[in-house]
């Protein structure tokens, strides 16, 4: 739903390609995984070779559309694949400060929260594609969980 | 009129050539297109595992939307479990990925000498070589796929080893575990030699008028969230219907011979979710996630719904809820039908019981009520076509044939399809949408739901009879499969989750107009979409006609009509099959 929402929130139209926010889903283990920008500390992405990206007042990170060369690389520094692209990179910009994924998410999974500073660098060496470097980081973010599963943990306790 | 046409993909496999071209120009998405493809290009006769047999893959308009859960593909071929028109619909991620390649209708026609898959990602569609996925069950493919790839996000529909080996109850299966279950589309697909179908798609789908269909987007949502069943529905999903089933007194314990099942607690949606679930899932754009992962000492995996979850404890008379999990597990990796699989196994029991077969005509393996070791092995045999398994692949009607007329009385199957875990004798609307409905013995072609809730006023809005809101009542039970029939034909068009639009009905045909005149920019009224349902009802109707169906057919076995619900709360009840098909016909203005 985050997806659907913000792909129609932005575009009116429907389709993850152009959501900045994406499930990483693994059916095998069944995790998903949402993933949005984190305005990490490491901001990989802001190498742009044509100085179209800054940092906007909430921590996002703005794109200058004149400047944009759509070359991808932001896309491709991007250590979770966070960064989409559809004929240009696509940003979450937040929604203003209320962002339309956490409003439609039905299990309260998202949250937005500000001040807080998420370092990726542990996942800056992952290679792969964006999709497979989101579903990387999903398995690794849910180590602990499935290990709770495998220890006899359940939905309800 | 023509309300819209999609794109169609041709893939003959005989010749391996790829060509595109349209959608029947007078349907309304999904079903609709397949039954009127069938209809049109097959000739009446044919072998549903021969060449000549055509597997149609939908979707609708509104498909990938932002309406929500229009997640569903459908899948239509002959029907080579019951001979008769088959279709099955499966939810998750794959139909919207379909809809975002722009591909709105696969029709796939001949048989390959190889194994291949169809590899589409939007414009590029090619058919590949298969050979090394041979064997893998549903998930080992899946995964497979996707690794080789490189590609997490693309969608896959597989065929495990039953869909292989064409036992007649395959299924074809998305997100592992997301099935188009019922009718045997899987060994359709299994017969052309296409292991599995993968997609992405990237192309946005884009309402001609925003405002009004956003308007219809967010009346769904509230219509859900307002529902009573929303907390249940995400706590349970369809399992949290057992409890009820047992005050209704239609469970159908040790095979329909008792409707009270002594260890129901054991076997109970509670426990379920207390001891094996650890976490929701989602279908597509669906603020309900009814659906929930599982972990056993065994194995894990998505699901069970109700259907598998009764079918494997109290339908064959077990109380190990663990073991149920893990064979419903199995069963989504086999590539097998949790219900016909079920009933096969639940029927073999009741004739082991009735002494009609005994355990060295099943290769001596223990078919007592809830046998663990029948329970683990028969799938097995079922998808591998092995011993006795290759008679059980065949479906209870054929399989009954070889033990005989006492073991064929014992069978709980309409027209060859198996039926469900329910006692259709203490829900009358239920007992007629399986008599009658176009795929066979089927309770969710489109669900009399309103029987269960006892509310008079839903019934007088919908069919115009109060009675039909009671499910021991035979008065209007006519008009309400008819109503139940058009909101299932409608749902399998638009595509929409009918766990949401039939089983909560909380979409109409005034809310489904909405949302086709908001998508597609044009007046769409709520009699076109009745009329185009009307249409392709009778369409079926002409298809299974021509295969020989007869009004003999549309009705109950035996055991429903002439023996009564022997003990529980529905205790001697019965029911008038015939009275309610002929009220049925009559509604249906059919001879
Ligand atoms: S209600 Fe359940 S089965 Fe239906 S679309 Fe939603 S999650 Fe899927």
């Amino acid at each position: 739903m985050c997806e659907v929402a913000c792909s129609a929130g932005h575009f009116g139209a429907v389709s993850p390609a152009l959501a900045r926010i994406r499930v990483a889903k693994m059916d095998e283990t069944g995790i998903d995984l949402a993933i949005a920008c984190f305005s990490c500390k490491e901001k990989p992405c802001l190498e742009c070779p044509t100085e179209a990206l800054s940092v906007g007042d909430r921590g996002e990170i703005v794109l200058d559309s004149d400047y944009c060369d759509a070359c991808g690389l932001c896309a491709e520094a991007c250590p979770v694949g966070a960064v989409g692209f559809y004929e240009e990179p696509l940003f979450c910009d937040l929604c203003d400060g209320d962002p339309n994924c956490v409003k439609v998410c039905p299990s309260e999974a998202l949250t937005y929260e500000t001040g807080k500073e998420v370092s990726l660098a542990p996942f800056l060496e992952v290679g792969g594609t964006p999709s497979q470097r989101r579903v990387h980081f999903a398995g690794v973010m849910a180590e602990p969980l499935r290990k709770g599963w495998a220890e006899g943990r359940r939905v309800d306790s | 009129m023509s309300i819209y046409q999609g794109s169609s993909l041709r893939v003959d496999l005989s010749t391996q050539e790829i060509s595109r071209g349209s959608t029947p120009e007078n349907g309304i998405g999904g079903r609709t297109w397949n039954s009127v493809t069938l209809l049109r290009e097959l000739d009446a006769g044919i072998d549903p595992l021969g060449p000549e047999n055509l597997l149609c893959i939908s979707v609708g308009p509104l498909t990938g939307t932002e309406f929500a859960a229009t997640c569903r593909i459908i899948a239509s071929a002959k029907s080579p479990l019951t001979g008769i028109l088959g279709d099955s619909g499966a939810r998750g991620f794959f139909g919207p990925e379909m809809r975002w390649a722009g591909v709105d209708q696969i029709v796939f026609s001949g048989a390959s000498e190889e194994w291949k898959y169809l590899y589409i990602d939007n414009d590029q569609i090619e058919l590949r070589d298969a050979s090394h996925l041979v064997g893998l069950d549903i998930t080992d493919a899946t995964v497979q796929l996707i690794d080789e790839l490189g590609d997490p996000d693309l969608q896959v529909a597989a065929i495990g080893p039953a869909g292989e080996n064409m036992v007649k109850y395959a299924i074809i299966s998305c997100n592992l575990a997301r099935a188009c279950g019922r009718t045997g589309m899987g060994a359709v697909m299994g017969s052309k030699k296409l292991k599995a179908i993968v997609v992405r798609g990237t192309k946005p789908t884009r309402p001609a008028d925003p405002d009004r269909f956003q308007k219809a987007c967010s009346d769904l949502i509230a219509n859900i969230e307002a529902h009573r069943q929303f907390r249940s529905r995400q706590l349970y999903g369809t399992t949290r219907i057992m409890d009820a089933l047992a005050d209704y007194g239609v469970l159908p314990a040790y095979h329909y011979r008792s409707a009270v099942f002594e260890d129901l607690e054991k076997v109970s949606s509670d426990a379920l979710r207390r001891d094996h679930v650890v976490k929701g899932k989602a279908c597509y754009n669906c603020n309900v996630y009814c659906s929930r992962y599982n972990y056993t000492s065994y194995s894990e995996g998505e699901g069970p719904e109700y259907e598998a979850q009764a079918a494997f404890t109290v339908k064959v008379g077990g109380s190990d809820l663990e073991l149920a999990v893990h064979v419903s597990n199995m069963v989504n990796r086999l590539g097998l039908d949790c219900i016909s699989t079920g009933e096969v196994i639940a029927w073999l029991m009741e004739c082991r019981h009735e002494g009609i077969i005994s355990d060295d005509d099943c290769d001596g393996i223990d078919l007592s009520w809830g046998s663990k070791e029948a329970l683990l092995k028969l799938p097995e045999l079922i998808a591998h076509r092995q011993g006795i398994g290759d008679l059980l692949s065949e479906g209870t009607k054929r399989a009954a044939e070889k033990f005989g007329t006492e073991a064929k009385k014992l069978t709980a199957e309409v027209k060859g399809l198996e039926l469900f875990s329910a006692d259709p004798r203490g829900i009358k609307g239920y007992g007629l949408m399986n008599a009658v409905n176009s795929r066979g013995g089927d309770h969710y072609r489109g669900e009399p739901m309103i029987e269960l809730t006892g509310d008079e006023e839903l019934a007088m809005r919908r069919v115009g009879n109060p009675q039909a809101a009671h499910r021991l009542s035979e008065e209007g039970k006519g008009a309400l499969v008819n109503y139940a029939e058009h909101m299932g034909l409608l749902s399998d068009s638009m595509t929409i989750c009918k766990n949401i639009s039939c089983c909560m009905d909380v979409v109409d045909f005034d809310l489904a107009a909405d949302a086709y005149s908001g998508f597609l920019g044009k007046e769409i009224s709520k009699d076109d979409l009745w009329l185009a349902c009307s249409h392709v009802s009778q369409v079926e109707r002409d298809f299974n006609l021509r295969e020989g169906l007869k009004r003999e057919d549309d009705t109950l076995p035996d055991r429903f009509v002439n023996h009564p619900i022997p003990d529980g709360p529905a205790e001697g009840t019965t029911i008038n099959i015939h009275k309610l098909v002929d009220d049925y016909y009559e509604v249906k203005g059919w001879e």
